[in-house]
């Protein structure tokens, strides 16, 4: 594994210091710099757990048809024209004619342009078609509608039609009055600071009385019998369901399970012929366990999702509406304000250079294999050695910012599930990183960039030594703490992590990341973690995790590291 | 081992382009498309390539052992794909960058996927109608519906290559007579 920065979000807890990075709860909140967003309003980061969703736009993600929200419900979240999904490898399907009839003499008849019916389904990928699992069409349009028949006659869609319709009126008449009754105490139920209108009605939908189940009150009730009143009188509302079959009987149906299935699997005698879990995964609904029933699948509808700030509900990520379109109308995303950070371990990048040549050179498939294992042994870090390590900071924004980098003290704290004689010992931090402290700008971001001299034009002694093949020594070893390297909006600064002769465990720490940038008009600062030094300037802070990689320990040797 | 004799046999209605590695005995039948950078390679025994057969570009085809390699009709070898059987038979399909290893024989109409490996240690032979497919190359049997209107594809397909291929290559022998 790489060297990695993940950054912190602080998802409204009142602890803006993340938790330190030994801990399990680290990982949970660290998020990759891609995956936030950035709230103008509040000044803050936001991540995919804190923002709340909602669907902007349904749409087929294979004819980009954008349903109705309407009819999303009745087609049963999944396409209603012509798309359908592989049931053997997922690809999608296409319609295709028959062959037209064998002439007799072996010469293959000459092919129309209109196309022989039947028509049926058929896998390019892994050559599955319909007419295996006898299903073919008369036309090559309207499949969806050609398939209905016959999967609104299965038993469980008729099934789960009776049960709409059982409890159809209840659900109706009770709306009315628990929409009245229900909402004053949901109010109780919202204990959430920053609960706003969305999640105040979400809480209120989820808090409403479901008719026919009893009342959820847990501190008032303890036993069963107590809740006998309320129950009984929910009771005489609902009459009772009868379903269409058996349950008991409902095996021999086709629906999966019981006595056929241990028949079919006692008498296999070829792996394929069971669906694997895979294939069956993404059925509505319950399947046969053998692969020749698999049925074509309508693929399901994706939807388009914008996203908003918890705290101020302003839009954070909107789509265009247009399921072709990839565009955003609103995009406030967190690598647009924050600097992009990236770590390297100079000592690695040659080997990793020389690792990833090798596995080019290898066969397809078992490439990826080998070579995570190769990766593991090699970013490990050989205890009580000391290693340089390049910090690169990349600037997006349009003015030059100045970078402070401070890594969080470790604090391991006392770790009393060890057992006694390691203890000692682990109280130590297991490696110390020295970072300078000493903050450095980093230059504008711009659209484009003159070539830097010494990046892509050779100059003539350096074409000459190229040529010659004796190449010049790529840069003399100075130093590796501090400023290494400016260009374009990139900084690069060198820190080194000392490790210890007894340390186990990972190299991975919190740094804070303070920027200051030149503040356009803004009013009175917002938001807690902002600050304005002078009037002209903002600073920004935020945390982030950087892991280096396993530290080998001493006593083993370097290749079994998978302990 | 004793030097590789080239011996090129191309029939006269076969598409070779000028720019591909041939080496050892070889004989092309007709109609057959050789792109540029296709090598063929006749390391022991002979390759013997039937009538209709499309070779793209940077495929590699190996005869390792002393036997003839025999290729049957209306084959197609996609791009980069690396086959060693030692015998195909026809309207099979090579995806791009697979590879067949020279443990393995082909029936016909059988299908080996994009990137699909087949290397089994041990000799076996592709029934008709095999379908190699997925990053595992899993298998299954196709039905064989619809191969008529495959083939005639495959004709067309062949048929506009060879009007084309001749238009902006040289071609091996300047043998491809056309009427
Ligand atoms: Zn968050
Ligand atoms: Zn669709
Ligand atoms: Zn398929
Ligand atoms: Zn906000």
């Amino acid at each position: 594994m790489a060297p990695s920065v993940l950054y912190h979000c602080p998802c409204f807890s009142r602890h803006l210091v993340p938790p330190p990075p030994h801990l399990a709860s680290s990982s949970h909140s660290f998020h990759p710099l891609h995956t936030l967003f950035f709230c103008e309003e509040c000044d803050a980061v936001r991540c995919n757990r804190c923002v709340s969703v909602e669907v902007s736009g349904y749409y087929c993600p294979n004819c980009l048809f954008e349903v109705p929200s309407a009819s999303v419900r009745a087609e049963k979240n999944r396409c209603a024209r012509n798309c359908f999904m592989c049931p053997n490898c997922r690809n999608t399907l296409s319609v295709v004619p028959s062959d037209p009839p064998d002439v007799g003499d072996g010469r293959i008849a000459p092919i129309s342009t209109v196309g022989e019916p039947p028509f049926f389904l058929y896998c390019s990928h892994c050559r599955w078609d319909s007419a295996e699992v006898g299903i073919t069409f008369e036309k090559p349009t309207g499949l969806a509608a050609q398939l209905q028949k016959s999967e609104d006659s299965a038993p469980d869609s008729l099934e789960f039609e009776r049960l709409k319709e059982h409890f159809d009126p209840i659900i109706r008449a009770s709306s009315l009055s628990s929409s009245s009754s229900a909402v004053p105490s949901s109010a109780a139920h919202s204990h959430h600071l920053h609960s706003t209108s969305i999640t105040a009605a979400a809480s209120a939908a989820l808090a409403r009385d479901i008719p026919g189940v009893g009342r959820y009150n847990p501190l008032s009730r303890s036993g069963r019998g107590t809740g006998s009143k309320d129950r009984s009188a929910n009771k005489d509302e609902m009459p009772d369901y009868k379903s269409r079959m058996d349950a008991t009987t409902a095996s021999k149906m086709g629906s999966g399970g019981g006595l056929p299935d241990v028949e079919f699997m006692r008498h296999l005698e070829n792996v394929s012929d069971v669906a694997s879990l895979e294939q069956r995964w993404s059925y509505s609904w319950a399947t046969s366990l053998q692969t020749k029933d698999l049925k074509p699948l309508r693929i399901p509808l994706h939807s388009k999702r914008s996203k908003r700030c918890p705290a101020c509900t302003h839009i954070l990520i909107k789509p265009e509406q247009k399921a072709q379109s990839v565009r955003y109308k609103i995009k406030l995303v967190a690598a647009n304000y924050l600097p992009a950070i990236s770590i390297a371990l100079p000592h690695q990048v040659e080997k990793f250079g020389h690792a990833s040549a090798e596995a080019a050179k290898r066969p397809y498939g078992k490439a990826t294999v080998l070579t995570d294992e190769e990766k593991e042994a090699m970013s490990g870090l050989l205890a009580g050695e000391t290693y340089p390590f390049h910090v690169s900071l990349t600037n997006p924004l349009y003015d030059p910012i100045q970078v402070k980098l401070s890594v969080q003290r470790m604090h391991v704290a006392a770790p009393s599930s060890d057992p006694g004689t390691a203890s000692e010992k682990a109280r130590r931090p297991p490696f110390v990183v020295s970072l300078s402290t000493t903050p450095f700008s980093v230059a504008a971001f711009a659209e484009a960039w003159e070539y830097d001299e010494d990046d892509d034009i050779l100059d003539d002694d350096e074409l000459e030594a190229r040529l010659s093949g004796r190449e010049k020594e790529p840069k003399p070893k100075t130093k590796t703490v501090g400023i290494l390297e400016k260009r374009a909006n990139i900084t690069v600064v060198g820190g080194e992590v000392m490790l210890r002769k007894e340390a186990r465990g990972n190299v991975k720490f919190n740094m804070l990341v303070s920027y200051t940038y030149r503040a356009d008009d803004a009013p009175a600062d917002m938001g807690s973690p902002s600050k304005s030094k002078a009037p002209a300037t903002k600073t920004f802070a935020f945390y982030t995790v950087v892991e280096l990689g396993p530290i080998i320990p001493r006593e083993e040797t370097r290749i079994d590291v998978d302990t | 081992m004793a030097p590789i004799r080239d011996k090129f046999t191309i029939h006269s209605k076969a598409v070779v382009c000028q720019d591909v590695e041939l080496k050892g005995d070889i004989t092309i039948g007709s109609g057959t498309i050789v792109h540029p950078k296709a090598t063929i390679f006749a390391v022991a025994g002979p390759i013997v390539i039937g009538s209709g057969c499309i070779i793209e570009e940077s495929a590699i085809i190996v005869n390792r052992r002393k036997e003839v390699m025999r290729i049957g009709d209306d084959n197609l070898f996609e791009i980069g794909s690396r086959i060693e059987s030692p015998s195909i038979g026809s309207f099979n399909t090579f995806s791009t960058r697979c590879r067949v290893h020279h443990t393995v024989r082909i029936s016909s109409f059988c299908v080996v996927g994009a990137g699909c490996l087949l290397v089994p240690a041990e000799d076996e032979t592709l029934e008709d109608y095999t379908v190699i497919y997925g990053a595992n190359a899993e298998r299954r049997k196709w039905s064989g519906r619809g191969k008529a209107q495959e083939a005639d594809l495959r004709r067309k397909h062949a048929e506009y290559l060879r009007e084309m291929l001749p238009k902006f290559n040289r071609l091996r022998r300047g043998e491809a007579s056309r009427e």
